[in-house]
């Protein structure tokens, strides 16, 4: 696989962020915060009674679409911060361009600029990827 | 009536070192396939893990959880808490039906307070992980902000 500096990664799309899918990962993750499944706390915080999406699906969204780029075992290291949370109800869109690349053990790792964005072009996740491009096979 | 602990910034920082108790951590099918779903996709072929699995079997694992962190860090009454950044390094792929092992502790804190603005608490919690040869899977790192009230500084 040849990349170049400069070139984007295919985006990955979450239509819709829904209270069901943060329910299922608070279940996994034995997460009590009630920001993910209690209207009444994101009211109090000032979030219109909006749940709050975990962070780590945040970060799922960018991994899905590294994995759908360069294979499911790609990602070599990834480091993010939250600028803004994802509420549900919103649509978010991860993206990825890719800052450098090069040969690592004989194999090429590309370092990718990601980020999350929101419907109304806010980012919700900024951050920097690493990722182990899969050989060529011509 | 729980109380919180003393939330002294030397009270805080004498918290670096802290060690969690360490554990195991297997990701089961089930939990894969679940969580796969909730982030959009269809899990990945040939028990590969979703890689998003490291923050709970990170925390989960090593024999502590959000809950019990909170409440060591001064934040289980409720005050807010901020992510400032995830880490993680993954040096062999995750995957279904391997019992990992883990350790890690605390290993950095900073307090940021201006006048009459909330304190800061910034705490670096460093987990590794590793497969059963002691052939080492992934680090963790993250870094969360644990607020105060501002009038905690003069306590």
């Amino acid at each position: 696989m040849k990349v170049a500096v400069g070139e984007a990664i295919p985006p990955f799309r979450m239509e819709r962020v829904t209270p069901e899918r943060m329910r299922t990962v608070a279940a996994i993750f034995r997460d009590p915060t009630p920001i993910h499944w209690d209207r009444d706390v994101t009211r109090a915080l000032g979030f219109d009674g909006r749940l709050l999406n975990q962070t780590p699906l945040n970060m799922a969204y960018v991994i899905n679409m590294l994995m759908a780029w360069a294979g499911p075992t790609c990602v070599r290291r990834i480091r993010a911060a939250f600028p803004q949370p994802v509420l549900e109800g919103d649509s978010v869109t991860a993206h990825g361009e890719v800052a450098a690349v090069s040969v690592h053990d004989g194999g090429t790792l590309a370092v990718c600029d990601v980020w999350l964005e929101r419907q109304d072009g806010v980012r919700n996740l900024v951050g920097r990827a690493w990722v182990a491009l899969p050989a060529d096979t011509d | 009536m729980e109380t919180s602990p003393p939330r002294s910034e030397s009270s805080m920082a004498a918290l670096v070192g802290h060690r969690f108790p360490g554990g195991t951590y297997r990701i089961e099918h089930w939990e894969n396939f679940l969580f796969s779903e909730a982030t959009g996709i269809d899990t990945p072929a040939d028990g590969i893990a979703h890689p998003a699995h490291l923050f709970h079997v990170a925390i989960n694992g090593v024999g502590t959880s959000i809950t019990e962190i909170f409440d060591l860090v001064g934040s289980g009454d409720g005050s807010p808490v901020s992510i400032d950044y995830y880490d993680w390094q993954i040096h062999q792929p995750l995957r279904e039906d391997v019992t990992y092992v883990l350790r890690g502790g605390i290993t950095a804190f900073e307090r940021s307070a201006r006048d009459g603005s909330p304190i800061r608490d910034s705490f670096t919690y460093e987990i590794q992980i590793d497969d059963p040869s002691a052939l080492r899977v992934a680090d963790v790192a993250f870094r969360w902000h644990h607020w105060r009230p501002a009038e905690e500084a003069t306590r």
